[in-house]
């Protein structure tokens, strides 16, 4: 893999969006049946120099994801690598039946970029909130479901989708900077979560922006005398089912954070494990069973309690603290 | 008789045999289905005749030759037709017709891309023309002298999906990209254009930039000659809008939706073997 240099990583001003595009160019350089689909999202995925360097290899079919999708599934039975690149919430519900049939099912090596996830477009409302696209990707068999936590880690997650014999999904953020949670690409291994912060009395497992707000109240709870555990649990499917199990046996609860509805989520996929091999006291972090409210996204996360502090009450209640 | 009119005459003899039996292998495999969708399956078999037997470079021995011409059903329900003439070209055994709908079979009711000569798997409507603009588009990128070729039913564009891969298509200039419509003017509940009308469908087409050819779809003559002449423009997909009769063969399928998709019995499975006859 290329490591992430001191100017790539002021290019990608700290948003894993922008590292998908920029990665995505240099693995074209050392593959070269890489292939960029854009779904009007040049701009969004940062794929300018992907372009300027391998414009034969590019494609733009204009607002039409379910094209995107069907041309990216026909790509790949050819021998190409596509990479398809839109807006989470329309690159995963309206391409829906694309991406089941034509990907999945005819499990076919085509990634997903997905940007824009969650509520980072939080004031353009419901219509453009992604909420719902990991519990689409979960309920979808073959597919890889990836959440980088940052910049670095969505690069590497674009290299390291070499590996993977199937169709991935990426979920990614929006033009809102993510907090760098680690230091080296080392740590992400796509199906193995990161142990970002050590403890041994409560566990918190979270995704994507929440990782780092996982790791503060970790701090936080630490001053208390509480050791936190703290697993970025960045691929969703396939579960890293031995550390979560670990962490059950280990610590006292299970807090899980993620911008996603509490509906097929991070938190979901953990309880549908634990409640079978090893029931053990759990809060879910994420949205509740409604539309998103619309708003600057900061205020967003924090009216539904996507915070820190959250994830700190949380751990207490469990903890009886 | 010159030796090319000859070899044509021979060639045309060669594909209606596999026209009658197409529709005979449709007939066997829905019979041991228990039903099926006749009506779509037969309205295409003449042209499927054509393109197994005489358009696609294509080796049943090796489905998966990297420079093979590559064929998508995107109208994923007439699979009979399509495992009739996969089987019949060679990519297995006419055996496996006799396991239709069976239990974990390949076999089912729509295209599975595990099955040799399977390109994709396709029984949702409206996917296999983007399908195919990405297999020819990746052929070109790859240097690949090879077409692909999608067959369209026309219930299915009323699917919008299909309208964005027309875009694509002509936007690219996929010169080696061509769709057959089965215009067998019939779908699943009624006629095409009193459910939802798609003409002028070739002005359609046309004007999303396709160069655009109509053919009677049961005429072998005139398949072999609209194959014989894509691509019809130098920097454009084709396009062949083929009017076909739905249930074509039997009597008592043709042009009615009641055969789209029906059950099969003997009495039924015996009468329409006995019209179609044997292959001569």
């Amino acid at each position: 893999m290329i490591n992430m240099s001191a100017e790539i990583s002021s290019r990608t001003q700290n948003q894993s969006r922008l590292a998908f595009g920029l990665a995505l160019a240099h693995l074209a350089e050392i593959d070269p049946l890489i292939t960029a689909i854009s779904a009007d999202s040049v701009d969004l995925m940062g794929l300018a120099d992907f372009i300027e360097r391998f414009p034969e290899r590019f494609v733009d079919v204009g607002i039409a994801e379910q094209n995107a999708m069907g041309i990216a599934s026909g790509l790949a039975t050819t021998g190409m690598r596509p990479f398809v690149c839109g807006y989470a919430p329309f690159i995963s519900a309206r391409s829906m039946e694309q991406l089941r049939n034509d990907v999945a099912y005819a499990n076919q090596r085509v990634v997903i970029g997905a940007a824009a996830s969650g509520v980072s477009l939080g004031v353009s409302g419901g219509t453009h909130h992604a909420l719902e696209d990991l519990a689409l990707m979960r309920a979808f068999p073959n597919i890889t479901a990836i959440v980088p936590a940052d910049a670095r880690q969505s690069w590497a997650a674009v290299f390291q989708t070499q590996n993977i014999d199937g169709p991935v999904y990426i979920r990614l953020g929006g033009r809102i900077p993510e907090d760098p949670v680690s230091n080296t690409e080392a740590g992400f291994q796509i199906g193995k979560a990161e142990c970002l912060h050590k403890g041994n009395d409560i566990t918190i497992i979270a995704c994507g922006c929440l990782v780092s707000p996982a790791i503060n109240a970790a701090q936080h709870l630490s001053k208390k005398g509480i050791g936190a555990r703290v697993l970025n649990m960045h691929t969703i499917k396939p579960l890293d089912r031995e550390s979560v199990l670990t962490a059950a046996s280990e610590t006292k609860g299970i807090v899980t954070a993620e911008e996603h509805r509490i509906t097929g989520g991070l938190g979901s996929a953990v309880a549908e494990l634990l409640s079978v091999e090893n029931p053990t006291p759990m809060r879910i972090i994420g949205m509740p069973d409604e539309f998103a409210v619309v708003g600057p996204t900061p205020k967003v996360r924090e009216g539904y309690g996507l915070t820190s502090a959250n994830i700190v009450n949380c751990c207490k209640e469990i903890l009886n603290y | 008789m010159s030796a090319n009119a000859s070899d044509r005459k021979t060639l045309l003899t060669m594909l209606e045999k596999e026209s009658i039996t197409i529709r005979r292998n449709i007939w066997r495999a829905l019979r041991s289905a228990g039903s099926g969708h006749v009506g779509g399956s037969t309205s295409a078999a003449d042209l499927l005749a054509a393109l197994y037997f005489y358009h696609l470079n294509i080796r049943p021995k090796e489905p998966n030759w990297k420079n093979r011409d590559r064929f998508v059903l995107s109208k994923g329900h007439a699979n009979a037709a399509l495992a009739a003439v996969l089987a019949q070209a060679g990519f297995f055994s006419e055996e496996l017709l006799d396991d239709f709908y069976g239990y974990k079979s390949l076999m089912g009711m729509h295209p599975d891309i595990k099955l040799a000569g399977v390109e994709m798997s396709t029984g949702g409507l409206g996917h296999g023309l983007s399908i195919g603009v990405g297999m020819a588009l990746g052929q070109r990128m790859q240097n690949i002298n090879a077409n692909t070729v999608v067959m369209l039913g026309d219930g299915e564009l009323q699917e919008g999906s299909n309208w964005e891969a027309a875009m694509a298509a002509s936007q690219l200039k996929l010169r080696n990209l061509s769709a057959i419509i089965d215009y067998n003017k019939i779908q699943q509940s009624g006629n095409v254009n009193e459910i939802m009308n798609l003409e002028p469908l070739l002005g359609k087409w046309s004007s999303f930039g396709w160069a655009v050819r109509e053919l009677n779809g049961h005429n072998m003559v005139e398949i072999v000659e609209a194959l014989d002449a894509i691509p019809y423009a130098s920097d454009k997909p084709s396009l062949m809008l083929a009017h076909t009769i739905k249930g074509k063969g039997v009597s008592f399928t043709e042009g009615t939706h009641l055969w789209h998709q029906n059950a099969i019995d003997e009495d039924s499975y015996q009468k329409a073997m006995s019209e179609l006859g044997q292959p001569s």
